[in-house]
């Protein structure tokens, strides 16, 4: 009957989905840690010297690659988060605005949403071609040379910039489906009342319409953070599985947290080196658990209006 | 007698024409704005088709690009020499058996679980489903690496030898259930009310012919969206596909993207790559076209894709 | 076939283990073939009991039974019941007919069988004709024939309506009711309702089951139950408006309220409730009672007089009158009170003292 529990029946129907997680997501979430403590692990062999609190971190850290991965993320980070949540809040704004050919916008604008985040980043890659690409030549128009975005021998500012403006443009649809949606959940009212007193559109937008959403607006910018510490495919697609532009120093490299992790288990076969990946995924985690802690508390204060 | 406190309000004149004006220009504007951004969205696939129907020779003299090809001069063999590039056809087709593996798997226990967690009373219900709703922040290659180990250890992936059912076993079995889409159709399920099923349980309905009969049929929109996102992942999926597989055949379409794309004479061939780029991305603007409604379920819920 | 329950009791346990007592120690029997209305304030347990005696909820203690069979430890399924929901329960995604065919599907009637079935129930709650749309396509007086048909076609022993006519509007619902009326006649199904509507209660039960707090207050034929409330709770619960409520006390047999005799009873000298039906109170020159009316509310026959309650301060009571009196706002009547619209309880346990 209705009220009674029916342990036995439930665990039947969970037990597909639980036994997968169990061993795909539960079991590799804590052996992440075990991993990351072991001394020297051998995953071939399945040896290990003992256990180290903290040696591994201190390799991933010492790591080339560790300094540049940081700097590249946080770059990421905290430079294209904050533009494509800006121009997508713009740009939702002035859709929301419109009624003539919105839907057809609104379609145009959602549809780097789908698109294979490798497939796009070499096209961006052959828009930034030093000779044959749509940027330089839109350079020209104002009289400036060409320049190395991302070919054989770029620097590593020109790459990051290329890099950064695929970013950008790969956020924006997520951004503006969402901020769409919360633009039409706002009660028509306020516009009404704020045009009978005939307030200027700025106005609108920065008074009624900001404050509004800022709840969303926060919820975008921290979720947005926390999938821009994830970075990688993108720069896979621009630069290859090198992360770096032909003819590069390993310094001017573009690599990521996550890149870390990978390029650690690509040489999986060598003794530490998975450990330095779970090592790499344990300080990736940590930062976004930071971030998602600031989310929750800004969730409970509830930035309103 | 009362005393009236009269407001006086003035009546201001307002200027008809001049506000219509500001009106027409602020339309313009706002209409410049989203066209103008709405070009940037779109140049990179524009610069993609253009880029796979141009000739070679035409890349490398038109200095600058020229930003139009006319249909007779469309090289549509560049889509012919990509696929012969690297094994296309063979991709798709393991592409297309994953996603189906995995997809029919997905649904199939996550629509028991969602069950479980929307439907069923039992012990530790809400605590269990906090603990993975908890999981789902958790960064993702986390898991890739004692996955890839056990994917080893299991006998699904070596660097030395693996048949095309173990390369199935290593794409798909990590992938046959999600804690997100088990979180996802549990609402649906949930929004379902509880009367229709104390109705059904009235007329001695089974929870599993309820399940079927009932549940999944009205969760159908869900379930659509499920699987389409689902089959969008593997399509696009990358990473995974590289590490556990040997063979190069054993790959999906988006691994074969990075492949070298060098002409007979070792120049890189921009145009069938481009070509390449657009076969794997294609299929995916015409699915989000035709079946836009359903995606859009489900971002109002996702976090963030990737 | 008749339904007793004896003894029932379901107590709820809640999130923080604390208890409640929904239904307590509750007999009631209901007769073959009547239309009966569990009716009572929102919470007072009449819906638990309903669930119970569908088989949806399991009484913590006391014995269900269907004629002679003890049902209470019988599934919903195997006990022979048809159940109509507050907000129908239809299948959102099945039409009319696949709604209605539903239950025969699990008892295997079929397919031929079940589809004639299914249209002489849809014939009989007239929807005959609207066999092939889905739910969302009706009107709610039509769903809920639709829940109706569906309860009916599997020919159960009893038919049960959760707060059957509360999703529709005013018009509807008198129709409504006259149509349950109508089919529960003509099929001559035992039919347990629960509504929070005493009107509704009223106009359509052969008995009416007056519940409060988990407790039975007085079971009878729905205009007995007026004239003789068995109790204070009785008394207010069912009348529109309600009826008045004084305090008075009982002097060597007589009922006094205000200092004044109105009437004569068995009980002893004590503190009382005095309840007065607004249509208690008659103009009468020589009436005891000399009344200040503060508004006067005249719709269609009735008027309705709200007059200064002379024993409370700031507080009025109502009089329903004939409208043929021409009564203005301060005018001063002279009232007196009809003994058989008067009821005196106990103070303490709102008991009717003969």
């Amino acid at each position: 009957m209705l009220e009674k529990q029916s342990n036995l029946k439930a665990w039947l129907y969970l037990l597909p989905a639980m036994a997968l997680l169990l061993v795909f997501t539960f079991y590799p979430l804590f052996n992440a840690f075990y991993l990351a403590f072991l001394r020297n692990y051998s995953y071939l062999n399945r040896t290990a010297e003992g256990y180290t609190l903290f040696g591994n971190f201190i390799d991933v850290v010492q790591d080339v690659n560790f300094k540049t991965a940081m700097k590249n993320t946080s770059i990421i980070v905290f430079v294209s988060v904050p533009i494509s949540v800006m121009v997508a809040l713009f740009i939702s704004v002035a859709l929301n605005s419109i009624k003539k050919l919105q839907g057809m916008f609104q379609t145009i604008f959602f549809l780097p949403y789908v698109t294979n985040a490798i497939a796009i980043g070499m096209a961006f890659a052959f828009i930034f071609h030093q000779d044959y690409g749509l940027f330089n030549m839109f350079l020209g128009i104002f009289g400036i040379d060409p320049v190395n975005w991302v070919g054989l021998g770029a620097s590593w500012s020109t790459a990051m910039f290329a890099l950064l403006v695929y970013t950008v443009w790969g956020g924006l649809a997520f951004k503006i489906m969402v901020f769409l949606a919360g633009l039409q959940n706002i009660d028509k009212q306020y516009y009404d009342a704020a045009r009978v007193d005939s307030t200027p559109k700025w106005r609108v937008f920065s008074r009624i319409t900001v404050p509004l959403l800022s709840p969303m607006i926060a919820y975008i910018t921290i979720t947005s953070f926390i999938g821009a510490f994830k970075a990688y495919r993108t720069i896979i697609g621009m630069f290859g599985p090198t992360l770096r532009p032909p003819g590069t120093l390993s310094k001017d490299s573009l690599i990521t947290i996550v890149g870390l992790v990978y390029d650690s288990l690509s040489q999986a076969d060598a003794v530490g080196k998975i450990s330095q990946a779970a090592a790499a995924s344990i300080i990736l985690f940590l930062i976004t658990l930071s971030f998602t802690g600031v989310q929750m508390m800004i969730s409970k204060k509830r930035i309103h209006y | 007698m009362e005393k009236i406190n009269k407001v006086i309000i003035k009546e201001e004149k307002i200027d008809i024409k001049e506000s219509k004006r500001r009106e027409i220009i602020s339309k313009v504007i706002i209409y410049a704005f989203i066209v103008f951004f709405a070009i940037i969205v779109l140049i990179p696939f524009y610069w993609m088709i253009l880029t796979s129907l141009k000739t070679l020779d035409q890349i490398e003299s038109e200095i600058p690009p020229t930003l139009w090809v006319s249909f007779k001069n469309m090289m549509f063999v560049n889509y012919l020499n990509a696929l012969e590039a690297a094994p296309y056809l063979r991709y798709m087709l393991n592409t297309v058996i994953v996603a189906t593996i995995s997809t029919v798997g997905t649904i199939f226990t996550t629509i028991f679980a969602a069950f479980a967690f929307a439907r069923l009373n039992f012990k530790g219900r809400d605590i269990i489903f906090m603990v993975l709703i908890s999981t789902m922040m958790i960064p993702g290659e986390m898991f890739v690496i004692t996955n890839y180990i056990t994917v080893s250890r299991l006998g699904w992936y070596s660097p030395f030898s693996q048949t095309f059912g173990q390369a199935l076993l290593a794409l798909t079995l990590p992938f046959m259930t999600s804690i997100f889409y088990i979180f996802f159709l549990r609402q649906a399920f949930k929004q379902i009310p509880d009367e229709l099923y104390l109705a059904s349980k009235v007329d001695g309905t089974s929870d599993f012919k309820y399940l079927w009969r009932i549940m999944v049929p009205i969760a159908k929109p869900t379930i659509i969206t499920i699987t389409i996102l689902n089959a969008m992942g593997t399509w696009s999926a990358y990473i995974w596909p590289n590490l556990v597989t040997k063979e190069v055949e054993y790959r999906l379409v988006t691994n074969g993207l990075r492949n070298a794309y060098l002409d007979l004479t070792g120049r890189v061939a921009y145009n069938e790559q481009m070509a390449a780029a657009m076969i794997v991305t294609f299929p995916l603007l015409v699915v989000f076209l035709l079946l836009k409604k359903y995606i859009m379920r489900g971002v109002s819920r996702s976090g963030i894709k990737g | 076939m008749e339904i007793r329950l004896e003894n029932i009791t379901k107590i709820f346990v809640q999130k923080d283990k604390s208890e409640v007592v929904a239904v307590k120690s509750l007999d009631i029997t209901i007769p073959t073939g009547k239309l009966v209305g569990l009716l009572g304030p929102s919470g007072c347990g009449k819906s638990t009991t309903l669930y119970m005696i569908a088989g949806l909820l399991k009484p913590n203690g006391g014995r269900i039974f269907f004629g002679e069979e003890d049902v209470t430890d019988t599934a919903p399924e195997d006990r022979g019941i048809g159940l109509v929901f507050q907000n129908y329960a239809l299948y959102p995604h099945m039409t009319v007919r696949q709604n209605i065919m539903f239950p025969l599907e699990n008892i295997k009637v079929p397919k031929p069988e079940a589809l004639v079935r299914a249209q002489e129930m849809a014939n009989l709650v007239g929807i005959g004709e609207l066999m092939d749309r889905k739910p969302k396509e009706l009107s709610g007086g039509q769903q809920q024939r639709v829940a109706i048909a569906r309860a009916l076609v599997k020919k159960p022993r009893v038919l049960l309506l959760d707060e059957p006519l509360s999703n529709l509007d005013a018009r509807l619902r008198l129709q409504t009711r006259e149509e349950i009326k109508r089919i529960q006649r003509e099929t001559g199904i035992t039919t347990i309702f629960v509504t929070h509507d005493q009107e509704e209660a009223m106009s359509i039960s052969d008995e009416i089951v007056l519940m409060d707090f988990g407790e039975k207050r007085q079971v009878g034929i729905p205009q007995y139950v007026y004239d003789y409330p068995e109790n204070l709770f009785s008394a207010k619960f069912l009348g529109t408006p309600p009826i008045n409520i004084f305090e008075g006390e009982i002097k060597t047999k007589k009922v006094i309220l205000d200092g004044k005799a109105i009437g004569i009873t068995k009980g002893t000298n004590q503190k009382i409730v005095i309840g007065i039906r607004p249509e208690g109170f008659v103009l009468d020159e020589k009436g005891t009672f000399e009344l200040v009316v503060d508004m006067v509310e005249t719709i269609s026959r009735d008027t309705s007089l709200i007059i200064i309650d002379p024993t409370r301060e700031n507080e009025t009571f109502r009089a329903i009158v004939d409208s043929k009196h021409r009564i203005k706002p301060g005018d001063v009547l002279k009232v007196s009170i009809k003994t058989d619209k008067l009821f005196v309880f106990n103070f303490e346990t709102g008991e009717l003292i003969k």
